[in-house]
């Protein structure tokens, strides 16, 4: 199924997040890493993903490192810092509570 | 250019990243990106052209990520263009400045009039703030007309002129009477008009040296007893001045554009 843009916007940051709180990814491997552990729903447009990176960054959530890939290729690797540690929980906390609450909504008679 | 570059190097402009070393990053990310986007497309068995249309569907459209770019580094921006004005403003200002000195100290000789006049602290100080204030109101124009659409210079002229109002209240509240804001306003909007509506550069210096003949003729008048080598000397000294703000105004944009170039640069 396809997902509207405008729900994607909203939780890119919580989806970045979390991704990164597994470990640290470059750009393309977060594209990936999103796309198989939804089965593909996640399909929105590459480039709009290094502005939303960039962002965090500028927010202090996340830091970037420059590190040559096994492949001998230079890579931008993304990792979480202490404030997006934080960070991550807290919209974790807040998504599962909004989406309990939408749930019970939308399954009300 | 592939269409790889010519996707990055379109994201990479439409950004307008002041700076050089951040344009520089986001372009090797990108190509990283793109260098591992089309490795995949090959092992998954697509054609070189095939894959080329694959990376423009799958990228997105360059502008719109740009403009994600734009938005994040929006404050740098903010603070590099106010920046880039001031600078400009400076250099220009104080070249200007020195000119229309020099233009006046040499007509001063040659009329004989009083050197120290001209060079006494508060004619200088008086000369220079209404200089600053022209160049500054005069880039602040060019700087907003490109806010608008239509009717740039109009609404550029209103939003300077209400700037312009806010800052006289502030000055007077201070106890100051900030004269130059207003000479600047007139001046920068008039020479804006001028560039800009009359298309023949010999009409623009025609029309310069008549207002500021009269204006350096009026001037002189208002000090009795004027002679008559006085009367000519201001009226010439306005001619320079005009001159000199006329031929500012053709440097100027040409100024703030390198300088904004330059620093872009750093």
């Amino acid at each position: 199924m396809e997902i509207d843009t405008q729900f994607l916007k909203g939780s890119i940051s919580l989806l970045l997040l979390h991704l990164l709180s597994r470990g640290e990814l470059y750009g393309y491997e977060i594209l990936q890493e999103a796309s198989r552990r939804s089965a593909n729903a996640f399909d929105f447009k590459e480039g709009t993903l290094y502005p939303a990176l960039h962002q965090l960054e500028k927010k202090g959530q996340i830091k970037s490192e420059w590190r040559t890939a096994e492949n001998g290729r230079k890579r931008k690797y993304y990792s979480l810092t202490p404030k997006g540690k934080k960070t991550a929980v807290a919209y974790e906390r807040q998504w599962q509570h909004l989406t309990g609450a939408m749930a019970a909504i939308l399954e009300s008679k | 250019m592939s269409t790889a570059d010519e996707l990055i190097h379109n994201v990479v402009t439409y950004s307008q990243i002041p700076s050089s070393r951040r344009r520089r990053e986001i372009q090797r990310e990108l190509t990283a990106h793109i260098e591992d986007f089309i490795d995949a497309a090959r092992d998954a068995g697509h054609e070189e052209q095939e894959i080329e249309s694959l990376l423009m569907a799958h990228f997105g459209d360059a502008r719109q990520v740009a403009e994600g770019f734009s938005h994040v580094y929006r404050g740098e921006r903010r603070t590099f263009l106010v920046f880039a004005y001031a600078l400009s403003a400076l250099l220009i200002a104080s070249s200007l400045l020195i000119a229309i000195l020099a233009i006046q100290t040499s007509l001063a000789f040659g009329f004989g009039t009083s050197i120290s006049e001209l060079f006494a602290s508060k004619h200088t100080v008086v000369q220079a703030l209404d200089i600053v204030a022209f160049v500054a109101v005069y880039l602040g124009l060019t700087s907003l007309e490109a806010l608008f659409v239509r009717y740039r210079f109009q609404k550029a002229a209103i939003l300077l002129a209400a700037i312009g109002a806010v800052l006289t209240l502030s000055f007077r509240c201070m106890g100051y009477h900030p004269a130059f804001l207003f000479y600047g306003l007139i001046t920068g909007v008039f020479f804006r008009a001028v560039r800009l509506f009359v298309s023949a550069e010999v009409a623009r210096v025609g029309i310069v040296l008549v207002c500021f003949g009269f204006a350096g003729f009026g001037f002189a008048l208002l000090r009795s007893p004027v002679s008559s080598v006085d009367l000519i000397a201001t009226c010439a000294s306005w001619l320079a001045l005009g001159m000199g703000y006329l031929l500012m105004s053709r440097l100027a944009p040409r100024v703030d554009a390198a300088v904004l170039n330059r620093l872009q640069q750093i």
